[in-house]
């Protein structure tokens, strides 16, 4: 909402604050927010009304001129023009060199093509008087040379922009910000409400009708004949255009600047366009199409409410008027409309047909309902001043809650004074509340329990009690309000045993456990596009309705896309010659649905959300200070990473599974089957690890190997060790424990994993750890074979372990392993 | 035999006093002192010496043992000391190499704030609470009164998933959840990510926030303004200064927008300032006490007031690490991520 300092001076004594910015700072502080304070003259500094004395060909162009131009009085000034609509004698704006022009622009002497500017004449674009401009600005003739242009156009005036909150629709005029001035000043309103006597001529010739129940509760119409329609005298179009309104003509207008001074949107019609003799509020029928204002067509759903005459649609009501009653330059009879509508309809319908007008934006907000009638009067005044004509007659309707000789009884909000100290940690005297209350034009009825406050009909938003503490509270000023601890009356909850702070502590325990594994977390968005899950062989079952774009349309069911993504960014980022180490993982959530979207009561959703944890691994394994001296990272890094981060979360019963032609098709379309594993939680599957697969790999067209787990974090989760439950002690061997190591020769396929099982297996209770030290394939061993060394660990508890017990168990491990795998030992 | 010893013990002295190494002195020591040494040769040959003499050339042949015995440790001690001097001047690393670099990663800004902030405010008593992303309607928006058709929602566009299905615009949707699933007194912080219509070069369409909501009986807006400098305080620094403005969300009342004073250029505004660009203020936060209508969709009763509060993660993280594009949160680049 812009204000002009100017025309709230006219409506309230503004001797109590020095400049507009102080102004704009106490509005801000009681809550309405200045986000901007514009002297119009701004930019203007150095630009002055000149005269184009002589406008001569540019010698070197045929596109630009070469005009001399004089400010009254020494040399004219040569300056090069690329406009056309200027003539020798035009009187223009020049800026001077210096000027720094309000779209920006810095005016310097400069050369064009071979010949010096020294300066530059304006258009009112660059003025930024309008959007868009063609050609400069020519001045009236009456203009005076050598004056400041702001001084010369009556720019003297200062525009605030207010950044309203949606419960202040009393401040979407300007004579509800000038109330909340008077308020904030302790100073008078000076405006003077119109006297309403237009109100009682006689019935004007076209009656008006409410067809729409509570959704419409009044309707006023003024005609008024024999109107000449033109421009708007200079100090309206100046006021408008201040406020960032084009003018269109001086009825137009003057809709416009009544809604700008009351807050009433208004609507004026030809009324010889209008059939029937009849304008009507009624909720419109599906499927019938209105011509609006804009010229186009607006086809009804039905539930909004229309205007119609006799015959059609003339109007959405509180959104935008007809095309076929508007006003043009051969209308000589006018019939003005002031009305009430529903708020929650007219937004429905702004939403719906996507016409977010300043009509819609107060309506929807609400609308002073005493207002309407006032409205109208004003209205019917500024055109009878401005396009001529005469008041005929009057027409309304109203519902007995807004018919003015019924007293209804008024909003009361009842509250005990010692509320507020309660409520707001402070003290306010009771006669300062009470002053609070008559500044805001409240009415208070003292008793000797609860106070009864009546709240002015304009401040649609006070209703509840707590609707008056924050107007004590900022009229009192926020500032005021005390700094207290709150006090807290019960032990916090037990977190080790809240769901939802053990999760919250899991997960951040997991993610610290990452971060030391030598990882970053990131962040990607939920959503991605179809383009990319295809690129990965994926789908998603919850879809964006209304997506930004097709880029954010899907959400995602898994993290790895985001993940490679980013990883893929990375590469690209060589610091030097030396690759990046990529290392990437994020936990967050993924979406399935198992069924089209829909709410299942007021708490749920269809939409599954399990919370994945995804991780990337490319590029050298390791940095040295001198030289990359390890390669690149491999399975064993990735398997580091997940192992040491399951240990240290003590997730129990995860195992590693090959895969095979048993793994899903989900798992084995990610990776590369010979140099990945599954990861298997409880029954079932809980994630993977490995290589990407290189079909993707290699249409990604990714050029280092890059290694990728996903784990499925609510398995993961279930399983883990409690965040808060401490690790227990256990003690090491007193006795010293034997070591034998093996090497054996087995067929390729054999897994570590199986030899190092068979070893503890058959080796209870004495072999307490087997550990792969050793693999080799090559030349020493049979083409097909490889050669592993285990080293087994056995020991007794509680006594020294005989030589003789540790070979008879070694026998056994060997035989084992010969028998079950077919394994040889080596020599 | 005691001329004889008297050269013994005199020549060794000499040579071990003169001798270059430790393996000469230990040869010396052998030649000497072993089993088969001068010295000892001649001690063994005090047998065929008469019983009147044999005490006195034994005391004589003891005083030259021990003499050259302590000759020797002392060239010992010495030459010890030369070799290790010796060692320390030949042996020498460039100390000026730095140290291999270990792998170290990180946790993400938003997940560092997150914590801290949980942290600072478990202090006064806060616990943690979640919620869903994909989310009703009615806990978006009817739960925290906002009805449909009004225009507080132009506040957040919204993306919605389905009939009555959005993607949460804030996580002040955790708060009837939260009170629905409790009694009070609740005290709770609900961090999480939540989503909104707006891209450009200020707004994400994904953000994170953390919402405070403290129900009881007689809290009072000023118990919210303690909280928050506490806060405040923690945060930005102990000279940090709140600021509220009365402001309107629809489910506090009183409603208010928070300020910290600028943390980098502390009370003397410039409008050089990186941080505040010159207003002193920084907007942190918005805020309110619970609006009555919220109790009254809990089933609560009237007994009970309450604050809560909201604000963006990465906001606060922007102005607390200084970083100066808010995509860098969302690029994964690890530039970035390494300097958390």
């Amino acid at each position: 909402m812009k204000i002009s300092w100017k025309w709230l001076g006219e409506m309230v004594d503004l001797s109590g604050v020095e400049t507009p910015q102080k102004l704009a700072d106490l509005l801000t502080h009681r809550g309405l927010e200045v986000e901007e304070v514009r002297p119009l003259a701004q930019g203007l500094e150095k630009v002055i009304t000149a005269q184009i004395v002589v406008r001569n060909k540019h010698p070197d162009s045929d596109r630009l001129s070469l005009c001399k131009v004089t400010i009254g009085k020494g040399d004219p000034l040569e300056i090069v023009c690329g406009a056309q609509n200027m003539k020798s004698g035009d009187k223009v704006a020049l800026a001077m060199v210096g000027a720094q022009l309000p779209n920006g622009m810095a005016i310097a002497q400069s050369k064009i093509r071979g010949v010096v500017s020294n300066g530059m004449l304006c258009s009112e674009e660059e003025l930024k008087f309008k959007e868009k401009s063609d050609g400069i600005l020519i001045l009236p003739e009456s203009t005076p040379l050598g004056r400041p242009l702001a001084e010369a156009l009556g720019l003297d005036d200062v525009i605030f922009t207010l950044k309203l909150t949606a419960n202040r629709a009393d401040c979407l005029s300007h004579l509800g910000v000038a109330r909340e001035v008077a308020a904030a000043l302790h100073s008078k309103l000076k405006y003077k409400m119109p006297e309403l006597k237009l109100l009682e001529l006689p019935a004007a010739p076209i009656a008006v009708k409410l067809e729409a129940g509570e959704s419409s509760p009044q309707f006023y119409g003024i005609a008024i004949d024999g109107v000449k329609i033109g421009p708007s005298p200079s100090w309206m179009v100046r006021r408008l255009e201040g406020l960032g309104q084009r003018s269109i003509n001086n009825v137009v207008d003057a809709t416009n600047l009544v809604m700008l001074e009351l807050g009433q949107p208004m609507h004026a019609y030809d009324a010889d366009k209008i059939e029937g003799k009849l304008l009507k509020v009624r909720p419109a029928q599906k499927g019938e199409k209105i011509p609006l204002l804009d010229g186009q067509t607006a086809e009804m759903q039905g539930f909004e409410l229309v205007i119609s005459d006799g015959k059609k649609g003339v109007g959405l009501a509180g959104v935008m008027g007809g095309g076929n009653s508007e006003v043009s330059d051969a209308t000589k009879k006018l019939f003005l409309e002031a009305a009430e509508f529903a708020p929650g309809l007219v937004r429905r319908a702004s939403t719906k047909h996507q016409r977010k007008t300043e009509a819609a934006h107060r309506f929807e907000r609400g609308v002073d309902p005493t207002m309407v009638r006032v409205a109208i009067v004003r209205l019917a005044q500024v055109i009878l001043k401005t396009a001529g004509g005469k008041a005929t007659g009057c027409s309304s309707a109203a519902l007995a809650s807004r018919d003015p000789s019924k007293k209804s009884a008024p909003r009361l909000i009842l509250v005990e004074p010692d509320y507020f100290a309660r409520f707001l940690g402070f003290t306010v005297p009771e006669k300062e509340l009470e002053k609070v209350f008559v500044s805001l034009e409240c009415g208070v009825q003292k008793g000797s329990g609860a106070w009864k406050i009546s709240p002015p009909p304009y401040r649609l938003d006070l209703n509840i009690k707590e609707d008056l503490a924050e107007e004590v509270a900022r009229t009192v000023g926020y500032d005021k309000i005390p700094s207290t601890i709150p006090v807290l009356t019960s032990a916090p909850t037990i977190g080790s045993s809240d769901p939802f702070r053990q999760r919250y502590d899991l997960n951040l325990k997991a993610k610290r456990l990452l971060a030391e594994e030598g990882l970053y977390e990131t962040v990607n968005y939920g959503f991605t596009s179809m383009a990319r899950l295809k690129e990965f062989g994926l789908s998603s079952s919850v879809k964006v309705v209304n997506p930004l774009s097709e880029e954010f349309e899907y959400m995602v069911p898994s993290l790895l896309p985001g993940l490679i993504s980013q990883a893929q960014e990375n590469a690209r980022h060589h610091f030097g010659s030396e690759p990046l180490s990529i290392r990437l993982f994020e936990m967050g959530p993924t979406f399935t649905s198992a069924q089209a979207v829909v709410a299942q009561g007021e708490m749920q959703t269809t939409v599954e959300e399990k919370w994945k944890l995804g991780l990337v691994l490319s590029g050298p394994g390791f940095k040295s200070a001198l030289k990359n001296d390890l390669k690149d990272v491999d399975f064993s890094d990735l398997r580091s990473v997940v192992d040491g981060f399951l240990t240290r979360l003590g997730a129990k019963g995860v195992r590693y599974m090959p895969l095979s032609d048993r793994t899903a098709e989900s798992v084995r379309g990610w990776v590369h089957p010979g140099k990945s594993v599954e990861i298997l939680a409880g029954q079932g599957s809980a994630g993977f690890l490995g290589l990407l697969h290189p079909a993707r790999a290699r249409a990604l067209k990714l050029r280092a190997p890059l290694w990728i787990a996903e784990l499925d974090w609510e398995a993961i989760a279930a399983l883990s060790r409690p965040p808060h439950e401490p690790t227990h002690f256990k003690p090491w061997p007193e006795f010293p424990p034997m070591e034998r190591d093996f090497a054996l020769v087995v067929k390729e396929e054999v897994t570590a994993d199986r030899i190092v099982q068979i070893a503890l297996k058959t080796g209870r209770p004495l072999a307490k750890v087997a550990r792969i030290f050793d693999v080799y394939k090559g030349s020493q061993v049979q083409q097909g074979m490889t050669s592993i060394a285990v080293r087994v660990i056995f020991y007794a508890e509680g006594r020294s372990l005989q030589e003789s017990e540790t070979e008879a168990v070694s026998a056994q491990i060997v035989q084992a392993w010969q028998k079950e795998l077919g394994a040889e030992l080596r020599g | 035999m005691i001329p004889k010893l008297e050269s013994i013990g005199k020549e060794t002295l000499k040579e071990a006093g003169s001798a270059r190494t430790l393996e000469q002195l230990e040869e010396i020591r052998i030649r000497v002192l072993g089993k088969k040494g001068s010295l000892s040769e001649v001690l063994k040959a005090l047998g065929s010496v008469s019983a009147e003499e044999r005490p006195k050339i034994g005391a004589v042949a003891n005083q030259w043992k021990q003499q050259i015995e302590a000759a020797l440790q002392e060239r010992k001690t010495q030459l010890e000391g030369e070799v290790l001097s010796q060692q320390l001047k030949s042996e020498k690393i460039d100390t000026t190499v730095p140290g291999r670099v270990p792998h170290r990663g990180s946790l993400h800004p938003i997940t560092s704030v997150t914590q801290r902030i949980v942290e600072v405010l478990g202090r006064i008593g806060f616990d943690v609470m979640t919620g869903p992303i994909a989310e009703t309607e009615f806990l978006n928006f009817e739960a925290v009164n906002i009805p449909k058709d009004h225009p507080a929602r132009d506040m957040q566009d919204t993306f919605f998933l389905g009939p009555e299905v959005v993607l949460r615009t804030h996580t002040s949707s955790v708060q009837m959840r939260a009170m629905r699933g409790k009694k009070w007194p609740l005290r709770i912080l609900c961090p999480g990510s939540v989503y909104r219509c707006d891209y450009d070069a200020t707004h994400l369409p994904m953000f994170h926030q953390i919402e405070g909501l403290w129900v009881d009986k007689d809290v009072r807006m000023s118990d919210l303004k303690g909280t928050l400098d506490f806060f405040a305080k923690e945060i930005f620094g102990k000279e940090s200064q709140v600021r509220m403005r009365p402001s309107y969300f629809p489910f506090v009342e009183p409603g208010a927008e928070v300020d910290v004073s600028c943390f980098k250029c502390k009370g003397t505004p410039k409008d050089s300032c990186t941080v505040c660009r010159g207003s002193g203020w920084l907007e942190i936060l918005g805020c309110g006490m619970v609006h009555p209508k919220l109790f009254e969709l809990a089933g609560y009763g009237t007994d009970v007031t309450g604050f809560a509060f909201g604000m963006g993660i990465e906001r606060i993280a922007m102005l607390l690490h200084q970083i100066p594009d808010l995509r860098l949160m969302v690029q994964g680049d690890q530039r970035f991520l390494s300097q958390f």
